[in-house]
């Protein structure tokens, strides 16, 4: 009788031991953020890690596509100058170097902001899908940073006042609801900086100029 | 006296049945273990894991794809890039449209890329926050990241990568409780902002007043570990991610200025 009782204990303590070795592994495995997340947060991870898969998928579906094409020209013997353009034409849109038209939003800003406070304006509106920016007619590329304290303002060199246009080109209503939900950036903006106001505007067709900024690497060469 | 004393405890000890050491011992690595437990979710929050443990699972299972993903799409890149380039020769037109796009794929992140440089690390502080202060004053913030990555723009840099994330025009760097995304990835602590520039990158960062407010609020006030290398090179990858644009179209250059345009 005592004895039984004895294993039973034994058994009961070995069984919380291995529960608690797994659950310990598994929070270590799975990196240090992860296992110290709310649900609510997990939630928002999951969603934002499906939008980078779902974009990956499309992006290797029209390689895939791409490098079909390509093959089969080689064993036709021919080159498809087609084909090239189009790449180089979206390479180019998406880096910047060439001017692009589409639906977006216009933030107006106003007040006394300063350069951090637009990169934040800035990294929201890429956060919500937006494809290109534009400060006040300057595109928004890799290296363009909007600088300076209130009333000192620049982007790529040039001086910006207040009030000013911050143009975005992607999806309007994702755009505008992601900027203006509530603890959004509009608001967190607001509290951060008083007196400045952000206006956001959905716009059936923007055009963005392209960067005059030289984008090829000197310092940097291809890694093969 | 002495010796009695030990005598008593060796009688004592021997007379202990083995199922007691067993459990004893068991009890023993419970402990280390709930410490351990304790211990590794120290410096955020703690929730009930138990509705967690499903979601925690998705997230680290659409990691795993993401990053088999990301391999693919470079995987593709490399491949294309191979059969263009084994087109050239064939007519001047094709060379010249080949290097058109090695410079556009340059310019968009596409190509990874070794030059001179700088590694930058961020790390959480080891402080204890006072009584009336945010524990997450206290760790990295995407915040943190986002103004190393501007900093180091400003200084002159040609290409930044977090992590292996590359930095391109479309880089968000977010904060979801506690953790920090780019891209869309998640980033594992400690935080490496690589940058490739010119030899005096390191000069004009440090020489800047945003970079000098950036360590002095953060380093000296909160603790934030921030350390640098500078390695005769550095690599930066390529951006495995989406340049495909689903609303903005191209359009012929000169047409273009900011702003709606007016009504057809």
């Amino acid at each position: 009788m005592r004895r039984t009782r004895n294993q039973l204990t034994i058994a009961a303590v070995a069984f919380i031991l291995g529960l608690m070795v797994v659950v310990q592994l598994r929070v270590q495995a799975s990196g240090s953020g992860l296992g110290s997340m709310s649900s609510q947060d997990l939630t928002v991870f999951v969603a934002n890690l499906n939008t980078g898969l779902a974009q990956r998928r499309q992006e290797i579906a029209s390689l895939e596509r791409d490098l079909r094409d390509l093959q089969s020209d080689r064993d036709r013997g021919v080159v498809s100058l087609d084909q090239a353009r189009a790449e180089l034409a979206r390479i180019r849109a998406y880096a910047g170097l060439d001017p692009v038209t589409g639906p977006g939003v216009t933030v107006s800003i106003d007040g006394a902001i300063d350069g951090p406070g637009v990169e934040n304006v800035i990294n929201e509106l890429r956060n919500a899908g937006a494809e290109a920016i534009a400060v006040e007619g300057v595109r928004v590329v890799v290296g363009t940073i909007v600088t300076g304290g209130p009333g000192g303002l620049s982007v790529d060199g040039a001086a910006l006042a207040v009030p000013f246009e911050v143009s975005a080109i992607g999806a309007s209503e994702t755009l505008t609801g992601s900027l203006t939900r509530i603890g959004g950036i509009v608001a967190q903006i607001g509290a951060t900086y008083p007196g400045v106001t952000l206006t956001v505007t959905p716009v059936e067709r923007l055009e963005l100029p392209a960067t005059s900024r030289a984008l090829v690497p000197s310092h940097g060469r291809p890694r093969l | 006296m002495g010796n009695r004393v030990v005598d008593s405890m060796v009688g004592r000890v021997r007379g202990i049945p083995s199922w007691q050491v067993t459990l004893g011992l068991a009890l023993l690595g419970l402990g280390f273990l709930i410490a351990a437990q304790l211990a590794s979710e120290r410096p955020r929050i703690r929730y009930t894991t138990q509705e967690r443990a499903p979601l925690i699972e998705i997230a680290v299972d659409l990691q795993e794809q993401q990053a088999t993903l990301s391999a693919r799409v470079l995987e593709l890149r490399e491949a294309i890039q191979g059969l263009e380039q084994a087109g050239q020769g064939t007519s001047v037109e094709i060379g010249q449209l080949n290097r058109q796009l090695e410079e556009a794929r340059l310019a968009a992140g596409l190509i990874p890329l070794r030059g001179t440089g700088l590694v930058f690390q961020l790390e959480d502080s080891v402080q204890e926050p006072g009584d009336d202060e945010a524990l997450s004053d206290y760790l990295v913030s995407a915040r943190d990241l986002r103004t190393m990555v501007e900093e180091l723009w400003l200084a002159g840099a040609e290409a930044i990568a977090i992590n292996g994330e590359r930095v391109t025009p479309t880089t968000a760097i977010i904060d979801i409780g506690g953790v920090i995304l780019a891209n869309s990835a998640y980033l594992a602590p400690p935080y490496q902002v690589t940058a490739i520039g010119p030899d005096d990158l390191y000069d004009r960062l440090t020489a800047s007043a945003g970079f000098a407010d950036f360590v002095r609020a953060r380093q000296d006030d909160y603790g934030i570990r921030i350390g640098y290398a500078e390695p005769e090179e550095v690599d930066v990858p390529a951006f495995a991610g989406t340049v495909t644009l689903r609303y903005a179209r191209p359009l012929p250059a000169d047409t273009a200025r900011a702003g709606p345009s007016p009504e057809p």
